[in-house]
């Protein structure tokens, strides 16, 4: 089954004392910014030969997205704010007190105008990305789980026309979202990836955690964590499905042995063909899917347990954003 | 046979006994020595004295390990300090975790213990060192602390239960079940698993009321006929539990949390913490000394974020409105509201975004009877690794509990001819948060 | 001082010097000696005993306490009514050769040896030991080092495997169960009084264990590790391997592990987890070499005064030392000769348990009967001059039930005709259920409050109580007369006839249930179920 036209090489690494759960490039380039659990937003070059990353200025608590448009970076974070940011000069543009909680994450559209935002009062929110304006205000997802306990809704994704927008949440449920008038239209579940634990511990571990469409706008893929039996741990297959989103059909579904944990981060190839998936429990693992073939020709250890990566197809570098480092790999897929 | 057993019986048969069975109700101890509690309550003015005196304990045990950091000690900014940021509470200068927004309103009948260092990170380990606050000597186990308030606060023949345990999540149940100890079964905790109310409380319907009573009664008539001219303690304590049975059926209703108001039960809300810790409060006010609801499973080696941000958020809800509701019927300054769990969480945050067992320096917290509310006792460095303030053990935190009760905590039992003290001697309780 | 105060009164040393000059000579009875003894003590203290039991009480208290039920009427019959006089040596000769002996037997010594241990049970092993009448050294020598990749030995490390996570009470649990010596206190310090008994006996005993690991689902022992602890004044000390007594042996190895090799044990840990497969033996096992020095000549009275106490303890409700695991000079034993030469003649019968078992219960000190009539108060009971009242253990009280409401013509009516006892052996089984809810196996059991609310509401006695099949109720339900229902349900139940204040007690009770006879059937057995008379072995 191993494909010896896959591979995956570590070139550089940066050590991080915190975790680094966001990671953007600013242009196409080597220059990256980074989210970080120490609050601040940094900038570094990942082509200098020592690379030293430099603060923006910072939230009041994780930060968890960053989105990078028309020169302008938008930050999400636990403080319930984004904050614009202007990348020439390094200030800060506006800060918007966006979600009631917890913000999970902000993706910036394709063509530039739109930003969404996710936040753990299970509404998503889409705004101007130049104005920072509030367009609509996207409520579907369940607030609570059905015991009674509080839901998440932990990541976003726009499709690659800027038309819809998915959003996910931690009973596995996505909605897919007109950004033009901030209607659903289509419900996909993929209740496999949250585990409700009634008798041994009473409470759930799981949700999606990373969406992706594909590169021709058809298919959708959610990344999360399968049934986990003891939910302390991480210790469910980690999990990807992929949807034909507008007839709701499952195209393929994915939980993989030889990895556990939970799947942070989705990756489409340009091609449309393959998937990247990065994720882990205490360790990090990558693996790329073949969707025709529907199997696993790649899947390695990475050095960093990941929480986010961003993929350049143009130098073939995947950077990954870890527990603590943020590596440069050379992929081969 | 026990020979463990046999010395906790002689104990039992002492003239110790007599008098260790404190007559909490002082001088009403003559009424109640002869009545249940139940006849009791039907003199008014009697039931209102009692009400008053009779000192009660809620233990909500956090089982699996809460973490402090995101309930009583939060650390925001710190590296380890996680997401959470924290809120000030109505008590000036005192900050608990965002995820407690209603108890942050309700500081003021509540002292946080943030100095525990109890050295004992092992799920087994911890739960029978923080239930019992020691560990068992191996020639004795200790009862745990609803045994010892059972003992101390229950009346010898109570027609409520005196020690009620609800255990639900199966994690972690058998790593500190309620244990009597040397004190005997008499003092074993009715224990609650899969259901509300307690097994083998109500009446079969087969059986009628009458066929019920009956058939008891003819029990009892052969037993003493075998008892005569034999003697054992066992063949006491059998009687004993028999005698019991009408009067524990007869508390089934104290169970039923359908005789609530529906007000109050959407007060304490939907989930079994929230049902069980009502069901608590009917007990205490029955008169039931000592009630432990616990609620597993907090041990979050993955995902410590997202499974607190789960529980802690039911942990605050509960915990108000179940103070609220005993200080609204006068009870919460006879009333001890104890959270306790067998350690915290490391400060640390590993890779899967977890924090794992912990028992340097964590907290628990006191509310109501006898304690200084709107206090802090001890402290913890910037970033939660040590204390350094005030450090204080499990024993210390029992001769504060016990002295919180009005129990001298170095009062001893007898273990046949040995003396045993509530705790260690030379335990101080922590004065600073006692009223 | 702190600790002293705590265990001041646990004093442990055993002085009791076993002098066969002063003992009973060896080639007598046991059950004579046990009477010799126990009867001088008595003479001594102007004591005139109870009387010996009835016959149908004898037959109830053996047949409880060697194969843990209560007889059948048939089997209660033919003893009563038996004019041999050697029909009590008969019985018991049945009885210890009987199925149900390794059963009930394997039962209580599971009880002792796994007390506190959590839920785990080391039965199916037990139960073949005593099969084979394995001796007790070599139990214990399989229980300290058995090899479990061998059938015979198999779940022989259950007792090591409950306590692998705690050395210190895998010390004083082996110190206690196997020799009679609660050695916790000397943990922290030297004994206060004796000065013999100093932490190096603690830290000695921990050291024959500390090289005890958990090896996937086997317990292993590895080829290095010693003992360090800290003496009162601070100072640190190497251990010795320390026998209880003081004899120190030599252990090889001890050099710490390197890195490397840790690794590769776990390495090969993790690997015989996955394949299922015993640990490979350490070079010298420091467990075997404990079970060596404590079977020695000169050091073996600890083991064997211990099983001799703890067996006089589960037949006659009490030891000879007592508490069990306080055998020490500061707590003389009530009968010091006694325990001398029980433990003499164990030693030299080769720990044949069933050897002991049977002296003891063929005495006249253990068939007395447990009523005191005397209008003085009754002796102290050290003297053993009264029958014990003993509660049955869960499984002994279910598997009782069990056979209590069968209905007796569905049983043989001749005991000795059916050897495997088929009939019955199945009742043991079935009562398993209804056992584990009357309380959690252990040490700490006692009668409570749920077993009486159990008894009283639980659909657990639906199936006992049945009115159908080869049930009690249903026979009952077919006999017109009520005196010959109650004859019937009290023979059944209790062993005995009733009285004639019973009789009719318990038909003016039958008479309430006028047009629903069935109902008033099971009530009456159930009364009689729960009636302290069938809750104790009397």
């Amino acid at each position: 089954m191993a494909d010896k036209t896959e591979s995956i090489k570590l070139v550089k690494e940066l050590s991080r004392k915190e975790m680094t759960f966001a990671i953007a490039p600013v242009e196409a380039g080597r220059k990256m910014l980074l989210g970080s659990a120490d609050f601040h937003v940094y900038e570094v070059d990942f082509g200098a030969e020592k690379p030293e990353p430099r603060s923006l200025g910072q939230h009041e608590s994780y930060v968890t997205g960053l989105a990078v448009t028309n020169g302008v970076a938008i930050s999400s974070s636990y403080d319930g704010t984004l904050i614009w940011w202007n990348l020439a000069t390094s200030q800060k543009i506006r800060t918007v007190n966006a979600h009631g909680k917890w913000v999970r994450k902000v993706v910036a559209s394709p063509d530039g105008k739109t930003i969404a935002s996710v936040g753990d009062d299970m509404i998503g929110r889409i705004w101007d990305a130049e104005t920072g304006k509030k367009r609509h205000e996207l409520v579907g997802h369940a607030v609570t789980t059905p015991t009674h306990y509080p839901s998440m809704l932990f990541t976003c994704a726009f499709s690659p026309d800027s038309k819809h927008l998915a959003t996910a949440d931690k009973l596995g449920q996505i909605r897919v979202w007109d950004v033009a008038s901030g209607k659903t239209v289509a419900t996909l579940e993929a209740p496999i990836m949250y585990t409700w634990d009634p008798v041994q511990r009473r409470h759930s571990i799981g949700g999606i955690r990373a969406l992706a469409f594909s590169p021709d706008g058809t298919k959708l893929a959610a990344g999360g964590i399968g049934k986990i039996g003891n939910i302390d741990h991480l210790e469910g297959m980690a999990r990807v499905e992929v949807f034909d989103w507008k007839t709701g059909k499952h195209a393929i579904e994915l939980s993989n042995d030889s990895n556990k944990g939970i799947i942070e981060r989705l990756i489409f190839h340009p091609s449309g063909t393959k998937l990247l998936a990065l994720g882990g429990a205490n360790d990090g693992f990558v693996q790329v899917i073949d969707l025709n073939a529907k199997n696993v020709p790649l899947s390695e250890k990475l050095t960093t347990r990941p929480y986010d990566a961003t993929y350049d197809p143009a130098s073939k570098l995947l950077t990954v954003s870890g527990h603590n480092k943020v590596a440069d790999y050379a992929l081969t897929w | 046979m026990s020979d463990r057993r046999r010395g906790s019986a002689s104990f039992c048969g002492s003239p110790e006994h007599g008098i260790g069975r404190r007559a909490f109700l002082g001088g009403l101890a003559a009424v109640a020595a002869d009545m249940t509690v139940l006849d009791v309550l039907k003199q008014p003015a009697v039931a209102a004295e009692l009400k008053k005196q009779q000192k009660r304990v809620i233990l909500l045990w956090l089982a699996g390990g809460s973490s402090q950091l995101e309930t009583w000690d939060p650390k925001p900014g710190a590296p380890t300090g996680g997401p959470f940021r924290a809120i000030p509470t109505s008590v000036p200068g005192i900050q608990i975790s965002e995820l407690m927004p209603k108890m942050a309103k309700r500081m003021g009948d509540t002292t946080i213990i943030r100095s525990l260092n109890t050295k004992n990170g092992d799920h087994g380990g911890g739960a029978k060192l923080m239930m019992r606050g020691r560990m068992d000597d191996p020639s004795l186990r200790y009862p745990d602390l609803g045994a010892v308030i059972a003992r101390e606060l229950g009346q010898v023949h109570s027609a409520v239960p005196d020690y009620v345990s609800f255990y639900s999540s199966t994690e972690g149940r058998d790593f500190a079940p309620g244990a009597a100890g040397f004190l005997g079964s008499r003092y074993s905790p009715m224990e609650l698993t899969t259901s509300l109310m307690p097994e083998n409380i109500r009446r079969p319907d087969a059986i009628s009321e009458i066929d019920h009573a009956e058939r008891a009664e003819l029990r009892e008539v052969l037993s003493k006929r075998f008892a005569r001219g034999r003697s054992s303690s066992e063949l006491g304590a059998h009687n004993e539990a028999y005698a019991r049975v009408r009067g524990l059926m007869a508390s089934d209703k104290l169970f039923d949390i359908s005789k609530e108001p529906q007000k109050i039960r959407d007060e304490y809300g939907p989930t079994q913490f929230g049902e069980q810790a009502l069901v608590a409060r009917r007990l205490v006010e029955a008169g039931v000394p000592f009630v432990r609801v616990a609620r597993a499973w907090w041990d979050s080696h993955g995902q410590n974020f997202e499974t607190h941000q789960e529980l802690v958020p039911e942990l605050d809800h509960v915990m108000s409105t179940l103070l609220d509701d005993l200080k609204r019927r006068g009870l919460l300054e006879s009333t001890l509201v104890i959270t306790l769990a067998e350690f915290g969480r490391t400060p640390t945050i590993n890779a899967s975004l977890g924090r794992d067992h912990f028992a340097t320096a964590w907290s628990a917290t006191l509310s109501g009877c006898g304690v200084k509310g709107g206090t802090v006792y001890g402290k913890t460095d910037a970033k939660g690794q040590s204390v350094t303030d005030g450090q204080v053990g499990a024993p210390e935190l029992f001769a504060t509990i016990y002295r919180a009760l009005g129990i001298d905590h170095q009062k001893n039992y007898f273990v046949g001819s040995r003396p045993v003290p509530l705790t260690e001697p030379d335990t101080d309780p922590i004065d600073d948060v006692l009223v | 001082m702190r600790v002293s105060l705590i265990c001041g009164l646990a004093l442990f040393l055993l002085t009791e010097v076993v002098s066969g000059g002063d003992l009973l000579p060896a080639d007598r009875a046991i059950e004579d000696v046990v009477d010799r003894e126990i009867d001088a003590q008595l003479l001594k203290e102007k004591i005139k005993p109870a009387a010996q039991a009835d016959d149908a009480t004898i037959v109830r208290r053996l047949t409880l306490d060697l194969v843990g039920r209560i007889p059948t009427q048939a089997e209660t019959r033919e003893y009563v009514d038996s004019t041999d006089p050697a029909k009590r040596v008969k019985l018991v000769e049945r009885l210890l050769n009987s199925p149900g002996f390794a059963r009930h037997q394997a039962d209580s010594f599971d009880a002792m040896i796994m007390a506190g241990g959590g839920r785990e049970s080391m039965r199916d092993y037990l139960a073949q030991a005593l099969r084979e009448g394995r001796p007790w050294d070599r139990q214990f020598r399989e229980i300290m080092a058995g090899d479990e990749s061998k059938p015979e030995t198999k779940g022989s490390s259950g007792f090591l495997k409950s306590r692998i996570k705690d050395l210190d009470r895998m010390t004083s649990d082996v110190s206690s169960v196997f020799f009679g010596v609660n050695v916790s206190c000397a943990k922290c310090h030297d004994h206060p009084l004796v000065h013999d008994w100093k932490q190096d006996h603690y830290y000695g005993m921990k050291s024959f264990l500390s090289r005890t690991i958990e090896f996937g689902a086997f317990v292993g022992e590895t080829d290095y590790g010693t003992v360090k602890f800290k003496t009162v004044s601070g100072a640190e000390r190497q251990a010795k391997f320390m026998f209880l007594t003081g004899k120190v042996v030599e252990v090889s190895g001890g050099a710490e592990p390197t890195r490397e090799q840790r690794q590769e044990l776990k390495r090969r840990s993790d690997e015989a987890k996955k394949k299922k497969t015993p640990p490979p033996a350490p070079s010298v096992s420091a467990r075997a070499k404990l079970a060596d020095v404590a079977l020695q000549e000169g050091e073996r009275d600890y083991f064997a005064r211990s099983i001799a106490n703890r067996l006089f303890a589960r037949f006659f409700g009490r030891g000879l030392v007592m508490p069990l695991d306080q055998m020490h000079s500061e707590n003389p034993s009530s009968h010091p000769e006694l325990l001398a030469w029980l433990a003499r003649d164990t030693i030299s019968h080769n720990y044949d348990l069933k050897r002991l078992i049977r002296g003891l219960v063929m005495s006249h000190a253990y068939s007395r009967s447990s009523r005191w009539e005397s209008s003085t108060s009754a002796p102290l009971a050290r003297m053993f001059a009264v029958g014990a009242v003993r509660p049955l253990t869960p499984q002994q009280l279910a598997t009782s039930m069990w056979v209590a409401t069968t209905d007796p013509n569905s049983l043989p009516a001749d005991p000795g005709l059916d050897p495997k006892d088929s009939k019955l052996e199945p009742l043991a089984d079935r009562a398993r259920g209804l056992a584990s809810a009357i309380a959690r196996p252990g040490e700490e059991y006692a009668i409570g409050v749920s077993e009486a609310l159990l008894m009283s509401n639980s659909d657990r006695l639906q199936d006992v109580l049945a009115e159908s099949g080869d049930r009690l109720v249903g026979r009952l339900v077919k006999i017109k007369d009520r005196g010959e229902q109650v004859d019937l349900a009290v023979r059944n139940v209790l062993g005995r006839a009733p009285d004639a204040e019973e009789r009719k007690l318990l038909a003016d009770y039958l008479a309430k249930f006028e047009g629903r006879g069935a109902e008033g059937c099971r009530r009456l057995v159930w009364a009689l179920l729960s009636d302290s008379e069938f809750r104790f072995n009397y």
